[in-house]
This record gives structure tokens, C-alpha cells and sequence, in this order.
């Protein structure tokens, strides 16, 4: 009887047709994924020749005043993108991956944005997360919306239902010809994008998967215990699709907006403007204003002096500092304030399958806000640490020809590349097995009727 | 046509849907969503709009309270500029969310616009927003579709089709009022939204309540119109053409996917992969080497700047700079600023250029997609689309540009030529003169440029629409009731 439903199955157009063109669909995503990383890596490419140039070219022409060079110097630091971004690019595409800066004031560079087509951020990625977070359930609904409708419709269920032994057995049957053929696609999709993009075998890329196959396995539930209310072919799949709708479009886009609502960040407003005073301002006052808070903050530069009251790069140093120092309040405050919105989103998260399969597409492809934010974090760090190797050479005013620029190569941010599978799995799976237990429930109670 | 024949069919098909049970849920759904919808454009817009009022207010204070000091400094100072929202962005948020909203505007640099609401989003941002405009855009073709797949096919499929033709009815009829019943439906979920918005723009207390909102919302409510109308007429036709109910449905289905769905990112993908943008380091660089070509008046040894004081002390008689009319370091960065905001102004009109040819692709499908065509035009008379924020970006420059030059001219004008020994008190000009600079007032573009740049999608639009008729006359001909 098996291969009967297999044939039945594959015999009709519509089945072929989708399939070939999810498989389509999924490989542009990969070769989209593929030149994203090809776009980023081009720009590291860049960066580490330009830095290069750069330091030489000022080093040339400011060689006699190493407090002049290092206001022009910048130094990148790179947040390189995991392979796995390709599959899921996240906020990759809207967030800056690699910071290039000064060792003047940080909170006036840190937030500056990568260049980027507005029109391409709203329409979105088509890479393969989107793939299988959206097309995916449309197809598992177009192949299960009259699993049973369909035998009803045209007469044959009072047949089977006399015929076989079990009738959940024999939806079991005819679900699982559906399911396994989407399970190869998307199997197919993922071996296709590990030769392409020559994917690292490892536990995020088997994360990543894993968490396709929930979530499929969700739709799958839900579509089954849709059908197993035995109603109309047209009703099923309008039900189902305003499922879709819901759950793709509708909730995610909702608590998005609530939570913009919900948590403005005037914050970054506030630090920009501060940035600038807390510098800025100190240029109309007595030099000691200034001095005696620098020293406040590092004390191992107490023993530098400066003379008379012109300008002198250690003063001009501790002004850029105290915009840091001053704004320092302000960007803690938008710093909190976003990663309020990323708990948020995710523990409403926990109860919607899509959006927790986005988030944790993101979370293991390294391509979320919090891996931004991590960055963020990390650019402090380097930059407080150029700052530092610095500082004493500028307030010595040593020789820039005695240093060695080619040491000063981009460094890069790589963070951490944790699964918690607990977290991932334990909510796909509880709301599966609960409406599959329902299901269950209600194709018992079927009649052959 | 029997004109009494068509009301009657269209106020039949009217009142039969609502007998279906399942109406006044998805009635019920879509008035919360809407109430929601108006909600929280109308919270984003008082919220950011507050705040960004709010700190032009502070920025431009602190400008002017700014002691005397020398002209250089405080075109280092610099101000900054935040992006106010058009009214109308409360029905529809277009790019909003993906495009800057600040920057600080100093001598010498173009700062790039930052925080963006998607720079603070989570991956969320990546399902959409919910706006009244995504509400007609998306939310509502669907429901017409679901309202109007068995519009034909039912009939045909209980045979109550033919009776309908036997009485008297022609095809023309049965489908135009088909189609009227189902704009009808259509009306009954659009005039909540339209509604709504307008209530929304009474709400606010918005100075900017003129005549060219009121005119732009005009405009946006013919193009939804327009829009839906197209839809019903499809959606009927498809309905007639279809054996079954069912077979009309996965067709208006399908439809829906493939044109709201995929084409427009499809479209946009292959955009983005046909023209590529430079990146950020790629633009930088490319401006850095241009400049260095040009002169840059940061390097000591520019050959450019050499020549050009040379010629100036000719044309002066003079043997030396402290000796010229003027202050000639003012002169310098006069210059130099009016050298690198040219090439930088001409890579970033070669950027967006760029970027609107990665558009080109969407914005072709407009005639085959009446979606893209609307979501276009509401866009753009919302303020919210490419064109409005590229305004925005050349007005900061300009008010950039504008302000650096200004300063530049008091430090010629008004800065001694002679260098100071390191003991001097440094040379300052009166507060005054900051008080005298304009504030920055940003702009929206208006009502005619906004059509204009939407010119092709109204075409499309109109188009279609009167396409859509000529299909309903082409398909009463050729139709069967079986």
C-alpha cells in the first residue's frame, strides 16, 4: 500500500512542480548567502590593504609629531562573519562588521553604519533561513491541506477506511510520503550548501539543521491536526494559510512594533550629543578642568606635565577622552535598552516557532543583534587598548619613525559560537508533541463517514 | 449592459457573504489589527518625533550658547541633524525603520546617518511591521481573495450558474457585478483604514497640517482604490475561469505568493547582484585618493595648495601670508572644504545612483505587479521612501557644507593674519555670530516632486486598472456556464 500513496503522491503536477521550485529557490538562497560572504570578505580585503597604505602615507607626512599622526590613524577591527551567515544573514546586513577607528573619542565612531541600499534592507534576505522559516510551511501546507479532504472529496474514504486496519496509521502513512520527500529537499539543500560554500562539518552547522528539522516538524503537527477536523479542502487550506499568516507575518510583525514602542532609544541621541559637549566644551575651560579629571581616571599619568598655556596634545588627548568619559552614562543606558529588546524578543519568542527559528538561526550563524552588540563591546576593548599603547608615546612625544607600523594589522572579533541545545530544542518540541498529541486525539474519534 | 442586473447580482453577492460564518471573525481580526496598526504608527511618530524635536532644540541651544571663541572651533563643534517624520508615516512606515535618523554635521567630514531602527532591532525586524499601509498592501488582498474565490466557481459548481444565465443574465453582468459586490466587500475593510489615518492626522496637532497632506492623502486613498478595484476584478475573473472553487483558491493563492511574496525580493536580490555597491572602505578609499589627487589641505606638501599660495601672493604683492588681506588659513580650509565636498558629493550621487539602478528591477515589475506599483506610490506620498531619505541626506550636507563655509569666511574676515607667540591669548569673534546662523530645518519633498518620482507605478497603475475592464469584457465573450 505504501508505494501506491508514493505514487499517488508523486504523480501529481503540482507536487513536482513546487518541489522543483523550492529546490530553485533554495539554491539562489545559498548563492546569495555565497556572495554575501564574498562581499564581506572583498571589504576585509580592502581594509587590511587600505590600513596598510594609510599608516604609511600619514606616517610620511606626519612622522615629526606622533600626537598629529595618531589624530589621523585608524585601526580596524573586524567582526568576521561565521559561513554559516550565509545561510542566515541576520542583522548582518544592517549592522557595520567592521569598526574602523581613531584612538580620539569612541562614542563619536562606534556607531557609524555601513553604507547600504535601504530598498535592499526592507525587502530582506532571500537566503535560506528565510527559505525555511516561510516557503517551507507553504509547502508542507499545499501538501497536506487534503490529506484527507481530498479522499472524502472524491469518494474514496469510505474504501479506505474499510479497508485498513488503522485509520491514523493510514493518514500516518500518506503524511510521512509527504514528509520524507520535504525532508530530502531540505537535506539536499544543506549538502548543496555545504560543497558550495564549503561548510565546516561541525556542531553549529548540525544545530542549524537540527533546528530546520523541528521546525518543519512543527508545520507538519499543525497542518495534521488541521486536517484532522475533517473539514473542506477550501476551508483547510484557508485555515492553514491564515495560520501561515499569522505566524510568519502577523505576531512577528506585532511584537516588533511593540517592542519598538516599547523600549525607544532616545539614549542614542543623548550620547551623541553628549559625546560631543564632553569634549568639545573643554576647550573654553582651564586646562586643570580637564587634567585633573584624566588624571582621575588613569592615575599612572599623574607625572606628565605640560607647559605654558597653549595647545598641547596631552590636554588635546584628555579632552577626546572626557567625551568618552562624559557620554559614558548615556551609551550604558542604550546599551541596556537594547539588550532589553533582545530578552524581550526572546521570551516571547519561546512560545512562536518562527521567530524562535529566526532568532536561533541567527544566534548560531553569529549574525543576531547580540553578536552586534558583542562586537560593540569588543571595539571598546581595542580601542581602550590602542589608547593605552599610545598614550605615553604621545605625552613623551616619541619618535614616530622608532615604531613599528606593520605590526598594526585589523585585528578580528570572533565570538563565541555556543549552542544551547536545551534552549533551541525543548520549546520546538513541547509545542509539537502537543498538537500532536491533540491530533492524535481527534483522528481516534474518526468514523468512516 | 442591464445596469439593475448588476447591482442586484453585486448587493445578492453581497449579502450572501455575509451569511458565511466566517466572516465576522476575520471582520473582528482585522479591526483589532487596524486599531493596533493605527496605534503604533501613531506612538512611533509622536515617540521619535518628540525626541528628535526635542534634541535639535538642545543641539541648536547649545550652539548658540557657545562663548566667544575662534570660528575654527566651532565649525569643529558642529551641529547635528535629526530626522523628522512626514505625518503620513504613521499609515505607512516604508524605509523608516532602515534608514538613519541623525548626524553630526562638523567641518571637514561627511559623518555617516546613523541609528536606524533597524540597528537596534533583533532578528524580528526581518517578519516586517505592522502599518496600516502593510495592513492594504498585504493583509487585504488576501482577504479578498478569500472573500472572492467562489464568487463564480460555486455557482458554476451547484449549477445555479446557469439558471442565472437562462433568466436573462449576460456574462458582462454576472462579472461586473460580481466584481462590484466584491469592491463593495473590499470597501467595507478600506474605509476603517482610511478613516483611521484621517483621524490620526487630526490628532496630532501637527503644524505641517496642510493643504499637501491633505492633498497627499487624497492621492494615497485613489491609489488604494484603484488598487483593490484591480484586485476584485482578478479575483473574480479567476474565479470565472476556474472548474472549481477549490482550484480558484490555490490559483488566487498562488497569485498572492508569487506577486507579494517572492517577486518583489526575487526582484530585489537580483537588483542588488547585477549593480553592486561599493563597500564602506571600497567608498572611503576611493574618495581619499580622488582627494589626494585633487590637493588635500591636510597635507603639508599638497602641490595644489603650494600653487594656489604662490599665486596668491603675486596677486597680492606680497612677499609672505601673514602680509595678505585676509586670514589665509581660513582661505586654506575655505578650499579645502569646497574641494572634498565636491568629490565627496560627486561619489555619493555615483552611490545612490547605484542604488536607485538596484531598485530599477522592483520598480520595473510595477507593470506586471500592481503591489509594487502601489506600495511605491504610498510610499513615496508618505515620505518615507528612497527619494524622501536621500533628501534628507542632501539637505545635512548642504547645512554641513553651508556652516563649515561660514565659518571659514569669519575666520578670513575677521582672524588676524599673525601668528600668535605661545603666550598669547588666542584669537576669539563675538557669540553673536553664531546666533546669526541659520538652525537646520529639514524639508519634505513635495507632493508633485514625489508623484513625479513615482511617475511609472501611477502609469502602472492606471494601466492595469483599465486593463482590468477591457478583461471582463474579453472574458464575457468567450466564458461557458460549464
Amino acid at each position: 500500500m505504501y508505494s501506491l500513496i508514493v505514487k499517488q503522491f508523486i504523480r501529481s503536477k503540482t507536487v513536482v512542480l513546487t518541489t522543483i521550485l523550492i529546490l530553485a529557490l533554495g539554491m539562489i538562497s545559498i548563492l546569495i548567502g555565497e556572495q554575501f560572504l564574498a562581499k564581506q570578505e572583498k571589504a576585509i580585503a580592502e581594509v587590511t590593504r587600505h590600513q596598510q597604505e594609510h599608516i604609511t602615507r600619514n606616517v610620511h607626512w606626519h612622522h615629526d609629531e606622533i600626537g598629529l599622526l595618531l589624530y589621523y590613524l585608524r585601526f580596524a577591527l573586524i567582526n568576521k562573519p561565521d559561513k554559516l551567515a550565509a545561510l542566515s544573514i541576520g542583522q548582518r546586513d544592517v549592522n557595520a562588521s567592521i569598526q574602523s577607528v581613531t584612538i580620539r573619542n569612541l562614542e563619536g565612531q562606534r556607531y557609524d553604519t555601513d553604507l547600504s541600499n535601504p530598498s535592499n534592507l526592507q525587502s530582506g534576505n532571500l537566503d535560506l533561513g528565510f527559505v525555511i522559516i516561510y516557503l517551507f510551511p507553504l509547502l508542507i501546507i499545499a501538501f497536506t491541506y487534503d490529506l484527507l479532504s481530498e479522499e472524502k472529496e472524491t469518494g474514496t474514504w469510505r474504501l479506505v477506511a474499510v479497508q485498513s486496519k488503522s485509520i491514523l496509521r493510514y493518514l500516518l502513512y500518506k503524511l510521512s510520503v509527504r514528509a520524507f520527500l520535504l525532508y530530502a529537499v531540505l537535506f539536499m539543500l544543506f549538502v548543496i550548501a555545504i560543497l558550495k560554500l564549503s561548510l565546516p562539518l561541525n556542531e553549529t552547522l548540525v544545530a542549524f539543521f537540527v533546528l530546520s528539522v523541528l521546525y518543519l516538524a512543527f508545520w507538519f503537527a499543525l497542518c495534521f491536526w488541521i486536517v484532522s477536523w475533517q473539514w473542506h479542502s477550501s476551508f483547510n487550506v484557508l485555515t492553514l494559510l491564515s495560520l501561515w499568516v499569522v505566524l510568519a507575518i502577523l505576531l512577528p510583525a506585532s511584537v516588533n512594533n511593540f517592542l519598538a514602542n516599547q523600549y525607544p532609544v532616545p539614549e542614542a541621541l543623548s550620547t551623541m550629543v553628549k559625546q560631543r559637549d564632553g569634549y568639545h566644551e573643554k576647550w573654553d575651560m582651564e586646562k586643570e578642568v580637564t587634567m585633573d579629571k584624566f588624571f582621575a581616571h588613569y592615575p599612572q599619568y599623574k607625572n606628565y606635565r605640560w607647559a605654558g598655556d597653549g595647545f598641547n596634545w596631552l590636554w588635546y588627548y584628555a579632552m577626546q577622552q572626557m567625551g568618552d568619559d562624559e557620554s559614558r552614562e548615556q551609551s550604558e543606558a542604550m546599551r541596556e535598552k537594547i539588550l532589553q529588546r533582545e530578552q524581550a524578543s526572546r521570551a516571547v519568542a519561546l512560545a512562536i516557532p518562527t521567530m524562535h527559528a529566526q532568532l536561533l538561526f541567527n544566534d548560531i550563524a553569529r549574525s543576531s543583534l547580540g553578536n552586534h552588540m558583542e562586537f560593540l563591546d569588543q571595539t571598546y576593548e581595542f580601542h581602550e587598548r590602542m589608547r593605552l599603547y599610545f598614550y605615553p608615546k604621545i605625552f613623551e612625544n616619541a619618535s614616530a619613525a622608532e615604531e613599528d607600523w606593520t605590526q598594526f594589522k585589523p585585528e578580528y572579533f570572533t565570538g563565541k559560537n555556543e549552542v544551547h541545545w536545551a534552549g533551541m530544542v525543548i520549546p520546538l518540541l513541547f509545542i509539537t508533541t502537543v498538537i500532536s498529541v491533540l491530533s492524535a486525539y481527534n483522528v481516534r474519534r474518526l468514523k468512516a463517514m | 449592459m442591464q445596469k439593475d442586473l448588476v447591482l442586484l447580482i453585486a448587493k445578492q453577492f453581497w449579502s450572501s457573504t455575509f451569511k458565511l460564518k466566517a466572516m465576522y471573525p476575520i471582520l473582528c481580526i482585522v479591526v483589532l489589527i487596524l486599531a493596533y496598526a493605527a496605534y503604533s504608527g501613531w506612538k512611533n511618530y509622536t515617540t521619535h518625533n518628540h525626541i528628535r524635536n526635542h534634541y535639535q532644540q538642545v543641539v541648536r541651544q547649545s550652539w548658540e550658547s557657545n562663548p566667544d571663541k575662534h570660528p575654527h572651533r566651532m565649525a569643529h563643534y558642529g551641529s547635528f541633524a535629526f530626522r523628522l517624520k512626514h505625518a503620513l508615516s504613521m499609515f505607512d512606515f516604508g524605509l523608516e525603520s532602515f534608514t538613519g535618523n541623525a548626524a553630526f554635521l562638523e567641518a571637514h567630514k561627511q559623518n555617516t546617518v546613523n541609528f536606524s531602527e533597524a540597528s537596534f532591532s533583533t532578528g524580528l525586524l526581518r517578519f516586517g511591521e505592522i502599518s496600516l499601509a502593510m495592513l492594504l498592501q498585504i493583509i487585504l488582498p488576501l482577504i479578498i481573495f478569500f472573500l472572492g474565490f467562489a464568487s463564480v466557481a460555486t455557482e458554476r459548481e451547484n449549477g445555479t450558474l446557469k439558471i442565472v444565465l437562462i433568466q436573462g443574465a449576460g456574462w458582462k453582468e454576472i462579472l461586473f457585478g460580481k466584481s462590484l459586490g466584491l469592491m463593495g466587500l473590499a470597501l467595507l475593510f478600506f474605509i476603517p483604514v482610511a478613516l483611521a489615518t484621517m483621524l490620526l492626522l487630526f490628532i496630532i496637532e501637527d503644524k505641517a497640517l496642510t493643504m499637501d497632506v491633505w492633498l497627499r492623502y487624497a492621492a494615497i486613498v485613489i491609489s488604494y482604490l484603484l488598487f483593490f478595484q484591480i484586485l476584485c476584478i482578478v479575483t473574480v475573473l479567476v474565479s470565472a475561469i476556474s472548474q472549481s472553487a477549490k482550484d480558484a483558491l490555490i490559483k488566487l493563492l498562488g497569485v498572492w505568493l508569487f506577486f507579494i511574496v517572492l517577486l518583489p525580493r526575487t526582484t530585489q536580490a537580483l537588483g542588488s547582484y547585477c549593480y553592486a555597491s561599493p563597500s564602506k572602505i571600497e567608498f572611503e578609499s576611493l574618495i581619499e585618493e580622488a582627494l589626494i589627487k585633487a590637493g588635500d589641505s591636510h597635507n603639508p606638501d599638497d602641490p595644489h595648495f603650494s600653487a594656489l599660495k604662490d599665486s596668491l601672493l603675486l596677486a597680492h604683492q606680497v612677499s609672505s601670508v601673514e602680509q595678505l588681506p585676509f586670514n589665509y588659513s581660513g582661505f586654506v580650509m575655505r578650499e579645502g572644504e569646497r574641494i572634498s565636498t565636491h568629490i565627496y558629493n560627486d561619489h555619493l550621487h555615483a552611490l545612490l545612483q547605484t542604488y536607485e539602478k538596484q531598485n530599477s528591477f522592483t520598480r520595473l515589475t510595477a507593470l506586471i505587479n500592481p503591489y509594487v506599483a502601489v506600495k511605491n506610490i504610498s510610499m513615496a506620498l508618505s515620505g518615507t521612501d528612497f527619494e524622501s531619505y536621500t533628501a534628507f541626506q542632501k539637505q545635512a550636507e548642504a547645512y554641513r557644507y553651508q556652516l563649515a563655509q561660514e565659518m571659514n569666511e569669519l575666520q578670513m574676515e575677521l582672524i588676524s593674519n599673525k601668528k600668535l607667540g605661545p603666550d598669547d591669548e588666542p584669537y576669539t569673534i563675538s557669540r553673536e555670530y553664531w546666533k546669526k546662523f541659520p538652525d537646520f530645518k529639514y524639508q519634505f519633498i513635495s507632493i508633485s516632486a514625489a508623484l513625479r518620482s513615482e511617475l511609472w507605478s501611477i502609469i502602472a497603475l492606471v494601466v492595469w486598472s483599465i486593463a482590468s475592464f477591457g478583461f471582463i469584457l474579453y472574458l464575457s465573450k468567450k466564458a461557458k456556464a460549464i
